[in-house]
């Protein structure tokens, strides 16, 4: 049951947005998150729909498989339109059994339903083109200067990179133990919430037991090869801030900065 | 905060096994919701065994990576904060109790639950207050309560059931 899951999201590529250092991607978000509130008139999507498709063509992503990560938010799409399509009260264009459209109505739904497609898409954007290891790094970066007031951004990082590279693993074990159990009569698929529920134990003590002891072992390699949390601590790879990416984080921030005071 | 390494790579694979189990559907709900095979259970029985400074922390990793790996809800920069972050890592508040009885671990799961949904409720009331117009408070109270009440109900069935049998086995082997 588990041979068709895909984790994540990430496309590989080698565009100039997939090259965009981690940090730059995620402070871009963040500004356009915190931008696209600042929008007053829906004529002013025009510039968020241009920044957006300029990024999701300089990535090479394709139009279809981004509109697909949409589908989560469908429901609420729905009825934010629906509710301001017949609730907002002005001059009245259609009028059907006793639910009036008024003109205001339209351009406000358009106006919330663009706010959350936009939102969406540019979130998706980030996790389309940055593998989930960089994305990891670029948080233990971001959030380093706060280790000064206690955060432990270096034990987090590192808890996320173990998660990362064990869910395979833990997926494959998931898939042999539920093999194991239904050769010896256990039925996982049949019942009411309850019996589902409790059908659910078999599988779930011997994956803990088995997580615990490979979590043992793994914290005694580690120990072995001196491991001793952030301090002193180098990498293979290092992160690198370039030109393109000051430019990048500049050209955002200016645009939060342009849609509160001018768009 | 000093972690030592082995309550760090116990966190890692807790939130592991936390995404696994989230792709284990065990029920599917008539309005498009799922009851999942406890996929809080790992973060809550860690937060049990570790105290919730960790729990805490290992329910905030969850919640970043459900956002890396799933799909995005992001309304408004506060829901991005409380729907993933801050709700998983409520989670951890389970740890303000000791395991000592099933009563303790059934209240420290419910606990956890309840944190989580007081989050989820708090960016319900925003995305709500931004997006539409009515009374915020019983929306985001509705549909909150609606996939997180049955979400708990099975895993604090689950915690009360698997958290000795496990704990004595862990104790046995290491």
């Amino acid at each position: 049951m588990f041979r068709d899951i895909t984790i994540g999201q990430y496309l590989p590529g080698e565009s100039f947005i997939h090259r965009l250092d981690p940090r730059t991607k995620i402070l871009s978000v963040l500004f356009f998150m915190v931008g696209i509130f600042g929008v007053k008139h829906l004529t002013s999507y025009v510039f968020v729909l241009a920044l957006t498709l300029f990024v999701i063509l300089s990535a090479r992503i394709s139009l279809s498989y981004l509109l697909k990560g949409l589908k989560p938010i469908f429901i609420i799409l729905v009825f934010t339109v629906g509710l301001h399509l017949f609730m907002t009260p002005g001059e009245e264009l259609v009028r059907f059994i006793g639910l009036t459209i008024t003109l205001e109505g339209v351009e406000k739904a358009a106006f919330m339903a663009l706010r959350l497609i936009f939102l969406v898409l540019f979130a998706s954007l980030l996790t389309l083109t940055t593998a989930p290891m960089s994305l990891t790094d670029g948080l233990e970066k971001l959030l380093t200067p706060f280790a000064k007031i206690g955060l432990p951004a270096h034990e987090l990082a590192m808890m996320m990179s173990i998660a990362l590279r064990f869910i395979p693993t833990l997926i494959d074990e998931t898939d042999k133990i539920m093999k194991a159990q239904k050769a010896r009569g256990a039925d996982f698929e049949s019942g009411n919430v309850w019996q589902r529920a409790k059908s659910m134990i078999p599988l779930l003590v011997p994956l803990f037991v088995s997580a615990f002891r490979r979590a043992d072992e793994l914290a005694m390699a580690m120990e072995a090869r001196c491991y001793r949390g952030s301090q002193g601590r180098t990498r293979m790879k290092q992160l690198q801030y370039r030109p393109t990416d000051v430019l990048v984080t500049g050209l955002m921030g200016t645009f939060m900065l342009l849609t509160f005071l001018y768009l | 905060m000093k972690i030592n390494s082995k309550v760090l790579v116990e966190a890692g694979i807790m939130i592991a096994m936390a995404q696994v189990l989230s792709y284990v559907v065990i029920f599917q709900m008539p309005q498009g919701g799922s009851v999942t095979a406890g996929s809080m259970v790992p973060i809550i029985f860690f937060a049990l065994r570790r105290g919730w400074k960790q729990g805490i922390l290992a329910g905030s990793v969850y919640g970043v990576l459900q956002f890396i790996l799933g799909p995005k809800y992001s309304f408004h920069i506060i829901s991005l904060l409380f729907d993933y972050a801050v709700a998983f890592g409520a989670l951890g508040l389970a740890g303000l109790l000791k395991p000592t009885s099933k009563r303790n671990i059934a209240l420290g799961a419910i606990l956890a639950v309840l944190g989580r949904f007081a989050c989820h409720f708090v960016s319900g009331v925003v995305i709500w207050s931004v997006y539409a117009t009515g009374n915020p408070y019983w929306y985001s109270l509705g549909y909150n309560a609606s996939y997180l009440l049955p979400e708990m109900m099975v895993s604090v069935f689950l915690l009360v059931l698997i958290y000795d049998p496990i704990s004595r086995s862990i104790e046995r082997n290491g």
